[in-house]
């Protein structure tokens, strides 16, 4: 069954689909246009020193925990 | 275990560099060290920063593998790479001061020689690019894969 | 004897095997029932340890101890509310990080906890080495490592859980949440205190890092309460989402400065893109060697730009030879050599500074460095109320501010955005740089190096003062949480480098060959018109310049502005006429004071009594920082779209320009330094 949880919490190397982001619009707005809407398959690259490197949509993205608390993933 | 050489290499290089990073500075802040005449050291504080810089990530290289991270490996690519990159640096000063010596003839230039340009990065440089060729594969077909 | 009796509560990420854990010390006595009011799974057992009775509850799989789902809110209110003796979290020893998360949590619920560190022998096969001494000292938790699908270290779990349950005293462990975040919670919880019926029930300390936190559930719990107005009114000063952020970035800091401890050697699969960066985003190495790679850029940018400069100048004073010796009319010669060559020249010759500034940077961008410079710089930029993107445009500013403004557009956040554009010109660009060298040169001989460098500090320091005092004023609000692409590594191609060079710098080429070129000639005009009442013929030579042209004229009006600074009217002309490109600054003074192209002639007309040095510096200080050149304020006006912001900037900048270069005259002169 998956779970759903929040981003940090993946461990490295696997592979999410984007359930919900917790965040205000403006933040929500400025994710989807990166490439965090929900439904789109993430992966988490690197997950250490308050950081953590994710590929959306072939993207290499680097962000820090407080942003990626907020995107919701399930494993699948 | 494999990963001995680096270790030495980045011992060696790492040590180098901060030495001759110290001496730089020194020099800069006009202290007369004694060695700056036969090692070409130039007195110039920022570029002595630097050098202990590259000397810092190459021992740090080597406090990880002797604490048996892997992944210390990246302290050496990285100390390599900006080795590199620096040397590229005063080679380019090399070229500029050539053409101020051949084409703009200019008078603070009078009696230049090519020694005058070399720079302890350049030649700490070569110990770099033999270590890149070394481990030349691990550099190009990775990069050239992304 | 009777036997003790204690309770015990089982947490832990999901798939730590938590459950198979919870089978092995309770075997076969389980109740299995749901939670109440709900329909989450309520699993209980007991077991006797020695001479105590544990009941053991299993608190369903979650990943921190927040409201996002039922099964957190579940877990956190049985932890809370029932208070167990003893909380024993289940840790996935081959992911360590990602589980200390909801250690901290635990900690802030001020509950004690044992930490079962499950599947160590996972962890130690693949070559992690966990120092479990060291955890419990950082932590100040016993650690005991189990194996749950063998029931190994069961034994010294329940021994650990025991004596811990037995401890008299018991240690609260905090994370700390820097100074801003403590000040709230402190406010909160003087005012949480005060209800009887909260602080009776949950730790005071925690609901006010939980109300900071946007916590609903804690929210809903206030709002029924004595205190809700006080506590809304508390939290309408504060912006959610940033504290949210802010907080659970604290929590993985206190957790990051513990791994690197614990875990001596953890092993993850990587690309070389990855060993870079691990390098090169070091917490300690990151930084310098940032500072490494911009030092290299500018040793290329000043020291390989001389020659080419020397070739520029040398063109330049070809043409103006061409030009005296084929133009025979007066007024047109005038024009082509004192106006358009000498002044379009003047600008030209930083054109080699510049491009190679705009080609180090390309080659820092397209081998992917730049956006690992922000992730640096990021939390610094942070501190001073900007967002690590900003960093690429204030660093472009050392070439020139309008494509640097221009850079600002991949920053998302409006405000992050127009913050770095109004700080932007504080950046001192290659084209105040003449008006230095000739300045300092002119009055600090050997000291002009350190001058200039000083100089360009101030301009930085003025940018981050002013940065901090817009967002703290105008423009309220912390940065946004840091989100950024990172390109994978790629060597740098001169073509492709040299291609965005080019976008780059053909902006700076566009406005020598358009603004620059007509505020010459505007210049020119100027000083050639007689001035009214003046009997001369139209650009001869005795007034080209002098008070007897338009130039005097406006000079004079505008002379008592600047006369407290120290200032003569020439030197407010060239500050008017800077305004159409900083470079000319020094180009009107020659004109000015007769000296036309020849830089020594005029520094020796300057220092022979025109100026002092506390005028000269008041005047590099006020070049730096008054209102940018004509096509800076233009590309201020498209990129914010605003009227408003423009000459707020405009006069901002002037204004700080003013008082800086007065307070310099009137102390300077007041102590007698430098005359």
């Amino acid at each position: 069954m998956p779970h759903v949880l929040p981003l940090t919490m993946m461990p490295e190397g696997k592979e999410g689909k984007v359930v919900s982001i917790n965040a205000g619009q403006g933040l929500k707005r400025r994710l989807v246009e990166m490439g965090f809407c929900e439904g789109s398959l993430i992966t988490v690259h690197r997950s250490e020193r308050g950081a953590l490197v994710v590929v959306v949509n072939g993207t290499k993205y680097a962000m820090g925990k407080g942003m990626a608390t907020k995107i919701m993933v399930s494993d699948c | 275990m494999a990963n001995t050489n680096k270790m030495i290499f980045a011992m060696v290089v790492g040590i180098l560099y901060v030495v001759f990073g110290i001496l730089k500075m020194l020099e800069g802040f006009g202290i007369e060290t004694g060695l700056a005449e036969s090692l070409l050291i130039p007195g110039d504080f920022f570029g002595g920063f630097c050098f202990v810089v590259i000397g810092a990530v190459f021992l740090y290289a080597v406090k990880e593998l002797s604490a048996g991270v892997h992944m210390g490996v990246s302290y050496v690519y990285v100390g390599i790479l900006m080795s590199l990159v620096f040397m590229a640096v005063y080679l380019l000063v090399m070229g500029a001061d050539l053409l101020m010596f051949y084409a703009v003839k200019s008078e603070d230039y009078e009696g230049w020689r090519i020694i005058d340009s070399m720079r302890p990065g350049i030649y700490l440089g070569l110990l770099s690019l033999i270590g890149y060729f070394y481990w030349k594969d691990r550099f190009t077909t990775e990069m050239t894969k992304v | 004897m009777e036997k003790k009796k204690i309770t015990i509560a089982l947490a832990g990420n999901p798939n730590v095997g938590k459950t198979t854990l919870f089978n092995a010390i309770t075997g076969a006595r389980q109740h299995v029932g749901n939670w109440p009011g709900v329909t989450v799974e309520k699993k209980t057992g007991k077991r006797t340890y020695k001479d105590t009775e544990i009941e053991v509850v299993d608190l369903p799989g979650t990943y921190s101890l927040t409201a996002y789902s039922i099964d957190e809110v579940v877990a956190r209110d049985y932890v809370v509310e029932e208070k167990p003796d003893v909380v024993v979290q289940i840790v996935d020893a081959t992911n360590l990080e990602r589980n200390l998360y909801l250690t901290t949590q635990l900690m802030e619920l001020g509950s004690r906890v044992v930490i079962a560190l499950n599947m160590w022998d996972l962890a130690e096969s693949r070559g992690d080495e966990i120092d479990t001494r060291k955890m419990e000292d950082f932590l100040e938790i016993p650690v005991v490592k189990t194996v749950a699908n063998r029931a190994e270290g069961i034994d010294a779990l329940l021994e650990e859980v025991v004596r811990e349950a037995d401890k008299g005293e018991h240690h609260e462990h905090e994370v700390s949440y820097g100074d801003d975040i403590e000040k709230k919670i402190i406010e909160l919880e003087k005012i949480v205190g005060k209800d009887s019926a909260l602080s009776g029930k949950y730790p005071v300390r925690w609901l006010s890092v939980k109300l900071l936190d946007g916590d609903e559930n804690i929210l809903e719990k206030i709002e029924g309460s004595s205190v809700a107005t006080q506590v809304n009114s508390v939290l309408s000063t504060i912006k959610k989402e940033d504290y949210e952020a802010a907080m659970a970035e604290k929590r993985y800091e206190t957790i990051n400065t513990v791994l690197p401890q614990v875990c001596v050697k953890c092993i993850k699969g990587v690309t070389f893109s990855d060993m870079i960066d691990r390098a090169v985003t070091n917490k300690y190495l990151g930084i310098p060697i940032f500072l490494a790679m911009m030092w290299a850029a500018f040793e290329v940018t000043f020291t390989v730009a001389t020659p080419l400069m020397e070739f520029v100048d040398m063109f330049f004073g070809w043409l103006a030879g061409v030009v005296a010796g084929s133009i025979t009319n007066p007024v047109l010669g005038s024009l082509l050599g004192d106006g358009i060559v000498a002044g379009v020249g003047a600008v030209m010759i930083f054109l080699p500074n510049i491009l190679l500034l705009f080609l180090m940077i390309s080659l820092l961008e397209d081998s992917g460095y730049m956006a690992r410079a922000a992730f640096v710089m990021d939390k610094l930029m942070y501190k001073i109320g900007l967002n690590g993107r900003s960093f690429i445009p204030l660093l472009m500013g050392f070439g020139c501010n309008v494509p640097a403004i221009m850079a600002t557009r991949t920053i998302e956040d409006e405000k992050d955005r127009l913050v770095t554009i109004l700080v932007n010109p504080f950046i001192s660009c290659g084209a105040r740089l003449p008006v230095y060298l000739m300045l300092a040169g002119a009055f600090f001989g050997r000291q002009a190096g350190s001058v200039i460098f000083g100089i360009y500090i101030l301009g930085i320091i003025v940018a981050i003062l002013s940065a901090k005092l817009i967002r703290g004023t105008v423009l309220k609000g912390k940065p946004s949480p840091f989100i950024m692409e990172l390109p994978p590594y790629r060597l740098p191609t001169l073509k492709a480098s040299a291609i965005h060079m080019w976008e780059k710098g053909s902006i700076y080429l566009k406005k020598a060959g358009t603004i620059i070129l007509a505020g010459v000639v505007f210049v020119w005009l100027l000083s050639a018109i007689p001035a009214p009442g003046v009997d001369a013929a139209f650009a001869s030579e005795e007034i080209l310049g002098t008070e007897d042209s338009l130039i005097g004229v406006l000079g004079h009006i505008i002379e008592p502005l600047v006369a407290p600074l120290g200032f003569d009217w020439k030197v407010a002309v060239a500050l008017v006429f800077g305004f159409i490109a900083k470079e000319i600054v020094i180009g009107s003074m020659g004109v000015l004071y007769g000296t036309g192209e020849d830089e020594d002639a005029l520094a020796e007309i300057l220092t022979a009594g025109a100026m002092n040095p506390l005028t000269a510096l008041g005047l590099m200080v006020f070049t730096l920082l008054y209102v940018p050149c004509i096509a800076c304020v233009g590309v201020v006006k498209k990129e914010t779209g605003s009227w408003k912001w423009t000459l707020f900037m405009v006069a901002y900048g002037t204004t700080l320009a003013w008082i800086a270069a007065f307070l310099i005259y009137r102390i300077g002169t007041a102590i007698g330094w430098g005359l």
